[in-house]
């Protein structure tokens, strides 16, 4: 029996366990007690990890589509293949862009960016869950400067006072759940923002009700809670921050109810308090202003930069703050360093030998409509993506897609090549946690049939576009890293080789505070009452064990069996106001179209408050058209 | 059998590990990676651990892997032949805890119910159990609740105590007899003053207890006569993340569903470690689940446990006292916990 | 020790369609003949490469030579099944479960209430009853589906339907163009016919819904628990209680059903 310590793929928790593995096969999963994020407790997704590259469709060899199929070939054919096809758009005066991937290592995502800038010299690359997750980021940088966390999973349970912007905790971060759990167990108060009474709002000493795309107005109740009541720290707020008066102004006629007004109180008078916030289903601009809002309201209550107080985002993917980090971003070089920083440009060119290009590229949803070829690695455009038809429609209409993946995914079907990698239970590389904790996986079988490492196919990639790549192994291509993205030079190899891994500087003490309110957009209107939204929680949800397909699934493809034609959430009051069962079709009409789709019933949800599973999304996709939430009018159909 | 006792002097257990290494795989306590103990097939007696903590992934992986091929399928066109697939290779698990041991014989009694587990006995029936007694009882354990531990009166094939300069070996089983005859001029009969002193030992361990342990006698009144409250149970359900994790790294859980894998073009057929904790585990095809609701599978996971009726057939309670579950539980639903609260009537208050 | 795993190959024969969703598979051991089994059994049946799945067996015992089986698609491994054909193989483990008592039953008046995909249990007893025909009472079928398509064993309804040793009567909760038959949920049919709780046993198969509102009629007309049998439907996948799927306190559907009367029914702890 081999035992191998290494890092959940899933969530951004940044779990570690042992993978088991018997006469070359994976085994099973054991939990370590010694590992700083989970000590021993993982979820369902952890305790089941093995079984995605075990029981998932796996790429084994080379694929290249002829007359409409893919069919096997050798690496030599396909490698050709991909050089020729590439450089022959891009001699064409075509465009080519890059996606890298949350569920890449960073030696994965590094390489794939490299490729881009210094091979294929543009700065179209992007990753497809950064649509989702950009706009929170921005939110956090406007305000501090930086992007990442101020506090770790463990702050949370010394809390006093956690406030929550809840999708559903408990499902898409059990082991952060875990932490606000043991806070609340400890007395801790918990104000959970959210529009569904979840799991961890029923644990909430106060559930702020509202619906998707509200979360905003209630940040603005809580900022003004604590302004009307005095209650912010005079330092911070006046001496750290800019923007103190305008914020006052702009939120003097914002009234806070009784329970934004205890909720400040909360906030303020902690010692330690801890801000969580996800993805919402607000569309961008307006998730960036709420995220904005909420790391002001820790900023003016002098949570941001004290100790054991702060502030973490709820990333959905294991490695979207590496990606980020290794500079998968049309606008970002490895550092997350703006495309123009003209020391970041320097160091690189120096490191890659090659002048980087000078335009700002297109980020994933722009990308996809406009250029002619694309490389893919691990990403999946039309399951991540809010508009999967149109992603489908603007691969089906390229001339030339290369994915990399380890899975048979809706990308790899799509493409013209497909180039099988090593899943994380057979590649070496690190992952970078919510926290800013960089930990290594490690390879515990071979990869299956012609499979390779993801670093390696890549590094071949980077030289057959003249690009210098000459690793002789990942650890190679991470000592690159660190001198590409200078935060990572702490990462000490020794750290990685002994111990779980390191973890990022954070710089939250000093930084000056820009503050911010959130926007509020009105949605509903007397013709249209009711509010139709993704499920907060992407991809499945519901089932631990089928979110995250097709990467980690038991039951997800019964799962779309038992509902063919998809479905939306509503409370049973909605339900019975139409009349309506279990099962029976509802019209949704939106002022864009409308959709008929079954209702299921779910006694948790905000009345009014219609939700459908992302992975359904495409059947209400004319009710939503281009927005993430509507409002409509239900009837019977 | 009757015990028969033998003690074996500190110095002499490495030759005894070497004869045991030359016909079977050795499993032990091993210090694994940044020092935690893990359970590992030995190379040198060196590697051996005896002064250690449990280690958190349960022996029963040796008798009930995670992942276990069961049947191989072969095809040949549209001719299928299909075989079983046994795995009676000679193994000795050495320095196991009581609770552990507790846990295998568990299984092994589930399994030996008709229709008898081939596959799992053959397995089985191939381990040697040489368990190493706990003179220091873990922070965390409560087998003394249990019938478990910290010292055992059977189910092991030899049972180790550490005497000081030297270690007491109660054979209990044929199996435990042909380990120590492998290598007998190590042994030597214990004399009575060893066995007394082991007796001692024992009455220390357990008196270092302390008062507060499980009341699990309570908790299975109410709990087999449906005396808890729906509400208690729903109440429980919103401290569990349904992780699963209590019954995977529970030594007497053996829940498992059946899946198949292509390998060569042939397929495996293998039973693979699942939980009652998991929404999908009583879904039928039709869509419809019994046990849709948490609350509804941590009653059904207590029922099993502690229930008089699953008592009467089993012969005991389904927890050997080892604390794994407050370790593993991703929330505060572990065995201790949840008993208590049965008993009580009272969660959280 | 048994390899209790290990299934034996079987043939399919024959492969008929029901509904556009539901197939009725004829299978036959492929290596060894020797399968006796009650009906109500069930089989796991194994489609090589997807795993294994219950399926009661839909044929008569009085028939061993082949076993029947009527799946609908729901899922990975039914779709599998499906796309399978004659001469293909598949895998048998079994009979599980207890059965009809069918000696218990003989003398007596027999009430059989079907709904939708159950009828299949109640179809093997039902063909060994009519084999033995004399050896039993009165004999009324009463099977309801949703629609006309809905109805499995179409021939056979006909044919039951013509007998004059059984009382036949069949109802679609909604009609079809062309449909001429009663109209209404299964219970309607109770006003077709004359019921004798003190000498009748009811076996009641179908979805848990149609279930609940039979047995309730059924109560009202005087029946009493230990008349009314039902099939509980679980996930079961290792057929010996040993897995837990199945389990309902500390019995199991699997080996303690998954026949039960409603007075073991009344005695599940769930």
């Amino acid at each position: 029996m081999l035992t191998v310590p290494t890092t959940c793929p899933f969530c951004a928790c940044g779990c570690g366990f042992y993978l088991l593995a018997n006469k070359g096969e994976l085994v099973g999963v054991a939990p370590s007690e010694t590992h700083p994020v989970s000590r021993g407790r993982l979820c369902a997704r952890g305790w089941g990890a093995h079984e995605a590259p075990l029981w998932g469709t796996r790429l084994r060899e080379p694929l290249v589509k002829r007359n409409g199929r893919l069919e096997p070939v050798s690496w030599a054919e396909a490698l050709d293949h991909v050089t020729g096809r590439i450089k022959g758009l891009i001699e064409a005066g075509k465009s080519v862009g890059v996606l890298g991937s949350p569920r890449a290592t960073n030696e994965e995502n590094y390489l794939a960016g490299k490729l881009a800038r210094a091979g294929l010299e543009t700065n179209d690359v992007d990753f497809s869950y950064h649509s989702i997750c950009r706009p929170l980021l921005a939110g956090l940088e406007e305000v501090t400067g930086e992007y990442g966390c101020s506090i770790s999973l463990d702050d949370i349970e010394l809390s006093e006072t956690i406030v929550l912007i809840e999708g559903d905790l408990a499902k898409t971060h059990p082991r952060a759940a875990f932490s606000v759990m043991k806070a609340v167990e400890k007395g801790a108060r918990l104000a959970a923002i959210g529009y569904a009474r979840t799991q961890m709002a029923r644990l909430s000493s106060l559930y702020l009700q509202t619906v998707p795309g509200g979360e905003g107005e209630v940040i603005n109740g809580l900022l003004a809670g604590v302004l009307h009541a005095s209650l912010e720290d005079r330092t911070s707020a006046t001496a750290h921050c800019e923007g103190y008066e305008a914020l006052r102004r702009d939120l003097t006629a914002v009234k806070a109810t009784k329970e934004m007004h205890r909720a400040a109180e909360w906030i303020a008078r902690a010692e330690r308090a801890t801000f969580l916030i996800p993805p919402t289903s607000a569309q961008g601009d307006q998730l960036r202003k709420d995220a904005a809002a909420f790391v002001t309201l820790a900023a003016i209550t002098g949570h941001l930069g004290r100790p054991g107080s702060g502030l973490l985002m709820l990333l959905g993917r294991s490695n979207v703050r590496g990606a980020c980090d290794m500079g998968v971003a049309p606008d970002r070089l490895p550092g997350y360093q703006p495309f123009y920083d003209g020391r970041a440009q320097q160091r690189l060119q120096g490191l890659w030998g090659k002048k980087l290009p000078s335009a700002q590229g297109l980020d994933a949803e722009s990308l996809l409509q406009s250029v002619s070829g694309l490389i893919v690695l691990a990403d999946d455009p039309p399951s991540v993506l809010p508009m999967r038809q149109q992603a489908l429609a603007a691969m089906e209409r390229m001339e030339y897609i290369v994915v990399l993946d380890a899975f048979v995914t809706p990308t790899v079907r799509a493409a013209h090549v497909a180039l099988p990698i090593a899943s994380f239970a057979e590649t070496e590389g690190t992952l970078t946690s919510m926290e800013g904790r960089v930990q290594r996986v490690r390879a515990i079988t071979d990869p299956p049939g012609e499979a390779r490492t993801g670093w390696q196919v890549l590094a071949e990639l980077c030289a057959r576009f003249e690009v210098s790549a000459s690793y002789s192994s990942a650890t190679d291509v991470l000592r690159e890293i660190a001198q590409a993205a200078p935060r990572y030079a702490g990462i000490g190899q020794q750290m990685l080789e002994e111990g779980w891994g390191g973890t990022l500087d954070e710089d939250f003490d000093t930084g000056k505070r820009v503050l911010h309110a959130a926007g509020v957009t009105a949605q509903t209107s007397p013709e249209r009452p009711h509010l139709l939204a993704w499920d907060g929680v992407f991809d499945w949800g519901r089932d631990p064990l089928i979110s995250f397909s097709p990467t980690l699934s038991r039951d997800y493809q019964s799962q779309r069996k038992l509902f063919p034609h998809g479905f939306v959430e509503m409370c049973p009051q909605d339900a019975d106001e139409l009349g309506m069962r279990p099962g029976w079709q509802v019209k949704l009409t939106s002022l864009r179209g409308a959709a008929v789709v079954p209702i299921q019933v779910r006694t948790d949800l905000t009345p009014g408050v219609l939700l459908v599973p992302y992975a359904f999304r495409e059947h209400v996709a004319k009710v939503l058209g281009v927005e993430r939430l509507t409002a409509v009018k239900a009837e019977r159909a | 059998m009757q015990p028969i006792v033998y003690t074996i002097e500190k110095p002499d257990i490495a030759k005894w590990l070497e004869r045991l290494l030359e016909t079977a795989e050795v499993i032990a306590p091993v210090a694994g990676y940044s020092g935690e103990v893990v359970f590992s097939a030995i190379s040198s007696p060196a590697q051996v651990l005896w002064d250690f903590e449990n280690p958190l992934h349960p022996a029963k992986q040796f008798v009930l892997p995670q992942t276990d091929p069961i049947v191989a399928i072969k095809r040949n066109g549209q001719r299928h032949e299909v075989e079983p697939i046994y795995d009676d290779s000679r193994r000795v698990l050495f320095n196991v805890r009581s609770c552990d041991v507790k846990g295998i014989a568990f299984l092994t009694r589930m399994q030996e119910m008709e229709p008898a587990d081939g596959s799992y006995l053959r397995r089985a029936y191939s381990l040697t159990v040489i368990s190493l007694t706990c003179n220091t009882p873990c922070p965390l354990g409560f087998c003394v609740c249990t019938d478990s531990g910290p010292f055992l009166n059977g189910d092991y094939d030899i049972q180790l105590t550490d005497l000081g300069g030297k270690y007491l070996a109660e054979v209990g089983s044929e199996k435990g007899e042909a380990a120590v005859s492998n290598a007998a001029n190590l042994f030597r009969t214990a004399t009575e003053g060893e066995v007394s002193l082991r007796k001692r030992l024992e009455t220390a361990a357990r008196n270092r207890f302390g008062q507060e342990t499980c009341h699990f006698a309570s908790a299975m009144r109410r709990i087999s006569t449906g005396r808890v409250q729906d509400a208690l149970w729903e109440k429980i359900s919103d401290w569990c993340l349904e992780c699963g994790g209590c019954s995977l790294i529970c030594p007497t859980c053996y829940c498992f569903s059946v899946r198949d894998r292509a390998r060569d073009g042939n397929w495996i057929r293998y039973r693979i470690w699942d939980s009652c904790q998991y929404t999908a585990f009583t879904l039928e095809a039709s869509g419809h689940n019994p046990h849709e609701q948490r609350k509804d599978r941590i009653k059904r996971r207590f029922f099993h446990k502690v229930s008089a009726q699953y008592y009467m057939r089993d012969g005991t309670v389904g927890c050997v006292g080892c604390g794994r579950c407050i370790k593993v539980c991703l929330g505060t639903a572990d065995m201790p916990a949840v008993v208590a609260a049965i008993r009580k009537g009272k969660w959280h208050e | 020790m048994n390899d209790v795993f290990l299934p034996h190959v079987a043939r399919i024969v024959e492969v008929w369609d029901d509904t556009p969703d539901t197939k009725t598979f004829t299978l036959s051991l492929r290596d060894s003949k020797d399968f006796r089994f009650l009906p109500g059994q069930f089989l796991e049946v194994s489609v090589f490469g997807y795993g294994e799945a219950p399926f009661c067996i839909a044929s008569s015992p009085t028939r061993p030579d082949t076993l029947q089986a009527t799946v609908r698609r729901t899922g990975q491994l039914t779709d599998a099944l499906h796309e399978l054909g004659n001469g293909d193989e598949v895998g048998i483990r079994g009979p599980f479960g207890n059965g009809f008592d069918v000696e218990g039953a003989r003398g007596k008046d027999l009430l059989f209430v079907g709904g939708g995909i159950g009828l299949p249990p109640l179809r093997s007893f039902i063909w060994n009853v009519l084999y033995e025909r004399d050896h039993f009472g009165k004999v009324t079928i009463l099977y309801g589906a949703r629609t006309p398509t809905d109805l499995v064993y179409k021939d056979e309804l006909k044919a039951w339907a013509k007998r004059s040793d059984v009382e036949f009567h069949v109802t679609v909760d909604r009609a079809e163009p062309g449909w001429t038959g009663n109209v209404g949920m299964v219970p309607v049919l109770f006003e077709k016919t004359a019921l004798r709780p003190d000498s009748t046993l009811a076996y009641v198969c179908g979805p848990p819904i149609m279930i609940k509102f039979v047995v309730q009629d059924l109560f009202v007309r005087g029946f009493k628990d230990e008349a009314v049998i039902s099939t509980l439907e679980r996930m079961m996948q290792c057929g010996i209680g040993k897995c837990n799927h199945c389990a309902i306190g500390h019995r199991y559907v699997c080996r303690d059903g998954p026949v039960f009367n409603y007075k073991q029914i009344r005695e599940l702890v769930e």
